[in-house]
C-alpha cells in the first residue's frame, strides 16, 4: 500500500512549510524507536506506539500501548481513519489528509519536542536510598560499634569464655573461667611457670639433660583450646625427630617408628624360682582335678587387677590349693601344712605329733602308762617331744623334698643338724616386664584377642620361659606413627602409646 | 558484546580461585602438624593471612568501584574476582581453623563471614537474573517513560473529566495526586498499591484507599449505572478504560521498582555485615594474641 506523509516543519520565522514522503509499506509504524516510519520523540509513546494500515475495505489506528491513541478527543486502542480525523500521540497531531493522485492514503505530520508540562506529584518514583532512614554507612558504623561491644567489651564483664579458640580441657576445668591463671602477661606465649603452678615439675623433664630441647615451652607441647582435645601430644615427630637417628653409642638405640625403626624388646627372663609347667596345666584334654577331669582356662589363675592393666599376684591359696593340697597325714587326709615359710610348716608339723602323743588318742604313747589322775613326768614329756619331732621331721622331710614343696618350689636341703633344715627359695614372680613402656591388658581386651594370640603358654614347659610376645606379634596390629605406611589391620601407633616423653628424673645420665 | 561477570575474561578468575582452593586443600592435607589443625600451625598462620588479606581486598573493591579515574583493570574484572575469590575465602577459613568451630568471637568472623558471602552471592543472582527481568516488565521503556506515560493517562483523564462537574474533576485530580506505589525500599520491595483517592458521595467527601483504582472505578460504575444521557454515558466510560489502563501500568511500574529494590536491598545487608566482619576480624585476630 502506498502512503505519503507530509513532514511539516517550521521555518526560522515559525512559518509552516512541508515535505511529502511516498512510502511503499503494508503500514506506517508509529513509535518512539528509529525504526519506526514516523519517529517520535515523545517519552509518552512507545517504541512501537502503533500503526495506521488497511483493514477492510479502510484504514484503521490500532495501538497496543495502555495509553492508546487520542482520535478526534477520544482515547481509543483501535479506530478507522477517514479524512478530516486528528490523531493524537502525546503531544503528537497526525492528520488525515485528502489523498493525493497515486497513493492509497495520505497524512500530515508535525514532529513535536518533547512537551512536558508541569509535573504530577510522584515522589514514590523517585530512586531512594537507605532501610527506614538508615543509610549503608550509618548501618555499617552501628554493626561495628555492635560487634565491639558484643565480642570485646562484653566479655570483659560477663566472662572471657566468649574470647577462646576452642573449649578448654576437663582436667583444667577449676581454672576454666580464669583466663590469666594460665595467659599471664597480654600478648605473650602461656610461660612454664604458669604449668608449675598447680604440676610439680620434678617428673618433668630435666632441661639440662636435654639441650636439644631448646627453649620449648610446656605449653608448645600441652596445646589447650584445641578439638578433637587431647592435652598430650601423640604426634610421631614428637620422639621421632630426635631419637630416630641417635648414635651407635647412645644409651638408647634408635627409634623413630614402630613398624621400620625400632629396637627388640630387652627382657630379662622370668627368675621367678617356681617350677611350673603351662603345657601341662593347659593340657587341651583336661587335667585330673577333685572335681574330676576337666579342662583349665587362663583365667582361672590369671586375673585383671581393678583398672585391667596388670594382672593380680598369684597365690596358692586361691589358685593351686585346691589340686595342690598340702596334707601330709594318710591317715587323716583332710589334715593340712599351712602355705608358708619351712618354719612355720615344721612347727605345724611338730604340734600335730606332740597333740598325738600326748592327746586323747587311744595309741598315744602317754595314755598307756598313766594312770588316772596322774602327771607325765618331765622325763615322759621329753620323750614324748623328741618322737613328736622324729616324726615331724620324717613327714617333712617327706613334703619338702618330694610331695609337695618340690612340685613348685626350688627346695634346698640344709645342715641336717639344723632346726628346720630346709629352705625354699623366694617366690619372684614379675610385676611387669619392660621398665620404660607400659602396656594395659584392659585395652586390648578386645573380641578377638586371645590369650594364646599373644602368650605362647600352651607350649611352654618350663617356668622360666619367657611368655611375653615379641615385637612381631605386636606389629600384627600396631603399626607405624604414620598410617599411610600401615596395612589395613595395622593401627597407626606412635611411640607415646607405650612410652611417656617424661621420665622418672633419675640424675643426670653421664 | 556484553560479557557476564560471572564469564568474564573465559572465567579466569574461577580458574584462579579454583587454583587456590585446591592449593590450600592440597596443603591442608600433606601438612602434618603434631596437633589438631588448627589456627596456630603453620599452615594455619599462613592461611589465616592469606584469608585476612583476601578479606581486606575483597573490601577494598568498595574503593575501587567508586575510583573512576583507576586504570588498574577493570571494575567488571574486579567484581568477577570479587566473587569468585569471595567464594574462595569460605574453604581457605575452614581450612584455616581446621573446622573447629564454636560459639565464641573466632566463630562470630566466621559467621558474618557466611553471611557476608551469602549476600553476596543473593546479589550475584539478583545482578544477573534481574537485569533481564526488567527489560522485560519495561518492555522497552524506561522509568520516567513509564512516568511520562502515566502522567499522559492522567492529563487526558482530566481533559475528560474537565466539565463533568466538581466531583469528577476531584476524582481524577486527587487519583493522580494520590497514586501512591511506595517511597521506601520495603514498601517497593512488598509491591503494594498504596494509592488513595477522594470520593464524593452523597454530599460527602472522604479519602479512601485506591489500590489498583480499584475505588475509583466502583465510583465510575455507579455513576454510570445511573446515567441516562448518552454523551455522559460515553464519557464516564471513555474515563474507567482510561483508569483500567492506568491501573495496568500501576501494576508494570510497581512491578519495575519491586525488582529495582530487590536489586538494591542486598547491598544493605552485604555492606553494613562486611563492615562488622572487619570488626570481628579485628577482635578475632586480636584475642588471639592478647591470649596468645
Amino acid at each position: 500500500m502506498k502512503y505519503l506523509i507530509r513532514f511539516i516543519t517550521r521555518n526560522a520565522a515559525g512559518g509552516a512549510e512541508h515535505t511529502d514522503k511516498i512510502i511503499d509499506a503494508p503500514a506506517i509504524t508509529i513509535g518512539r524507536a528509529t525504526d519506526q516510519v514516523l519517529h517520535l520523540k515523545d517519552r509518552r509513546a512507545r517504541l512501537q506506539h502503533a500503526r495506521i494500515e488497511q483493514a477492510g475495505d479502510g484504514v484503521q489506528i490500532s495501538s497496543s500501548a495502555l495509553t492508546g491513541v487520542i482520535v478526534n478527543g477520544r482515547s481509543q486502542r483501535a479506530s478507522r481513519l477517514t479524512v478530516g480525523d486528528v490523531v493524537e500521540v502525546g503531544s503528537n497531531v497526525i492528520r488525515v489528509i485528502d489523498t493525493a493522485d497515486g497513493v492509497d492514503f495520505a497524512i500530515s505530520f508535525e514532529l513535536s519536542g518533547d512537551a512536558s508540562a508541569d509535573h504530577f506529584v510522584t515522589d514514590w518514583s523517585e530512586p531512594v536510598s537507605g532501610i527506614g532512614g538508615w543509610s549503608k554507612r550509618r548501618l555499617s558504623w552501628a554493626l561495628v560499634i555492635a560487634v565491639a561491644v558484643f565480642a570485646l567489651a562484653l566479655p570483659f564483664y560477663v566472662g572471657e569464655t566468649f574470647l577462646q579458640a576452642g573449649p578448654i580441657h576437663s582436667a583444667h576445668s577449676p581454672t576454666a573461667s580464669e583466663c590469666d591463671a594460665c595467659h599471664i602477661n597480654a600478648f605473650e606465649r602461656v610461660p612454664d611457670s604458669a604449668c608449675e603452678a598447680c604440676h610439680t615439675v620434678d617428673r618433668h623433664v630435666v632441661r639440662s639433660m636435654t639441650p636439644v630441647l631448646g627453649d620449648i615451652r610446656c605449653a608448645s607441647c600441652h596445646l589447650e583450646h584445641n578439638e578433637p582435645q587431647q592435652l598430650v601430644n601423640q604426634h610421631q615427630a614428637l620422639c621421632g625427630d630426635c631419637h630416630a637417628d641417635t648414635p651407635p653409642d647412645a644409651l638408647l638405640a634408635s627409634a623413630g617408628d614402630f613398624l621400620q625403626n625400632h629396637p627388640e624388646f630387652s627382657v630379662a627372663d622370668e627368675q621367678s624360682n617356681l617350677i611350673f609347667d603351662h603345657a601341662v596345666h593347659l593340657n587341651e584334654a583336661g587335667i585330673v582335678t577333685p572335681g574330676g577331669r576337666r579342662v583349665i582356662e587362663c583365667s582361672e589363675c590369671h586375673l585383671p587387677e581393678p583398672g585391667g592393666a596388670k594382672m593380680l599376684p598369684i597365690s596358692m591359696d586361691e589358685h593351686c590349693a585346691d589340686c595342690h593340697t598340702l596334707a601330709f597325714d594318710p591317715d587323716d587326709p583332710s589334715r593340712t601344712v599351712p602355705h608358708g615359710d619351712p618354719e612355720t610348716v615344721m612347727q605345724s608339723l611338730v604340734e600335730y605329733y606332740s597333740a598325738r602323743l600326748l592327746g586323747a588318742d587311744p595309741d598315744a604313747v602317754e595314755q598307756r602308762v598313766r594312770r588316772p589322775g596322774q602327771q607325765l613326768s618331765r622325763a615322759d614329756r621329753d620323750r614324748a617331744a623328741a618322737e613328736a619331732r622324729v616324726k615331724a621331721l620324717e613327714v617333712a622331710e617327706d613334703l619338702f623334698e618330694r610331695r609337695a614343696c618340690a612340685n613348685c618350689h626350688t627346695v634346698e636341703s640344709l645342715d641336717g643338724n639344723a632346726e628346720v633344715p630346709w629352705s625354699v627359695q623366694p617366690v619372684q614372680l614379675a610385676d611387669t616386664f619392660f621398665d620404660n613402656a607400659f602396656f594395659s591388658h584392659a585395652a586390648h581386651d578386645t573380641d578377638v584377642t586371645r590369650c594364646d594370640g599373644c602368650h605362647g603358654a600352651t607350649t611352654s614347659e618350663f617356668a622360666q620361659d619367657l611368655l611375653i610376645p615379641d615385637l612381631e606379634s605386636c606389629r600384627d596390629c600396631h603399626g607405624s606413627g604414620y598410617a599411610r605406611r600401615n596395612n589395613a589391620s595395622q593401627i597407626p601407633s606412635t611411640c607415646v602409646m607405650c612410652h611417656s616423653f617424661h621420665f622418672e628424673a633419675k640424675g643426670p645420665r653421664e | 558484546m556484553h560479557e557476564s561477570i560471572l564469564a568474564f575474561r573465559k572465567r579466569r578468575y574461577l580458574w584462579l580461585a579454583l587454583v587456590v582452593s585446591l592449593a590450600a586443600i592440597v596443603a591442608y592435607l600433606i601438612d602434618d602438624p603434631q596437633e589438631p589443625p588448627n589456627g596456630g600451625t603453620v599452615l594455619g598462620y599462613t592461611l589465616g593471612t592469606i584469608g585476612a588479606l583476601l578479606i581486606l581486598w575483597l573490601t577494598w573493591f568498595g574503593v575501587r568501584k567508586r575510583r573512576y579515574s583507576s586504570t588498574r583493570g577493570t571494575v567488571q574484572g574486579w567484581l568477577s574476582a570479587h566473587v569468585y575469590l569471595g567464594l574462595a575465602l569460605l574453604l581457605i577459613s575452614l581450612l584455616h581453623a581446621g573446622f573447629q568451630l564454636g560459639w565464641n568471637v573466632h566463630t562470630l568472623a566466621f559467621a558474618l563471614m557466611m553471611l557476608v558471602i551469602a549476600s553476596g552471592l543473593w546479589g550475584v543472582f539478583v545482578y544477573t537474573k534481574y537485569p533481564g527481568r526488567v527489560s522485560k516488565v519495561r518492555d522497552g521503556s524506561s522509568r520516567p517513560e513509564l512516568m511520562d506515560q502515566l502522567e499522559d493517562l492522567d492529563r487526558r483523564s482530566q481533559r475528560i473529566a474537565d466539565g463533568m462537574g466538581d466531583d469528577y474533576e476531584e476524582l481524577v485530580a486527587s487519583g493522580a495526586a494520590r497514586t501512591q506505589l511506595g517511597n521506601t525500599l520495603w514498601k517497593r520491595l512488598r509491591g503494594r498499591d498504596l494509592s488513595q483517592v477522594v470520593l464524593h458521595e452523597n454530599g460527602q467527601t472522604s479519602v479512601v484507599p485506591n489500590p489498583g483504582q480499584e475505588a475509583a472505578l466502583d465510583w465510575l460504575a455507579d455513576r454510570q449505572s445511573r446515567a441516562t444521557d448518552a454523551d455522559s454515558l460515553a464519557q464516564i466510560g471513555e474515563l474507567s478504560a482510561l483508569l483500567r489502563n492506568k491501573r495496568q501500568l500501576l501494576r508494570q511500574i510497581s512491578k519495575d521498582l519491586q525488582l529495582q529494590a530487590s536489586m538494591e536491598i542486598w547491598l544493605y545487608f552485604h555492606v553494613p555485615l562486611t563492615a562488622a566482619l572487619l570488626a570481628a576480624l579485628a577482635a578475632h585476630i586480636l584475642t588471639v594474641f592478647l591470649y596468645w
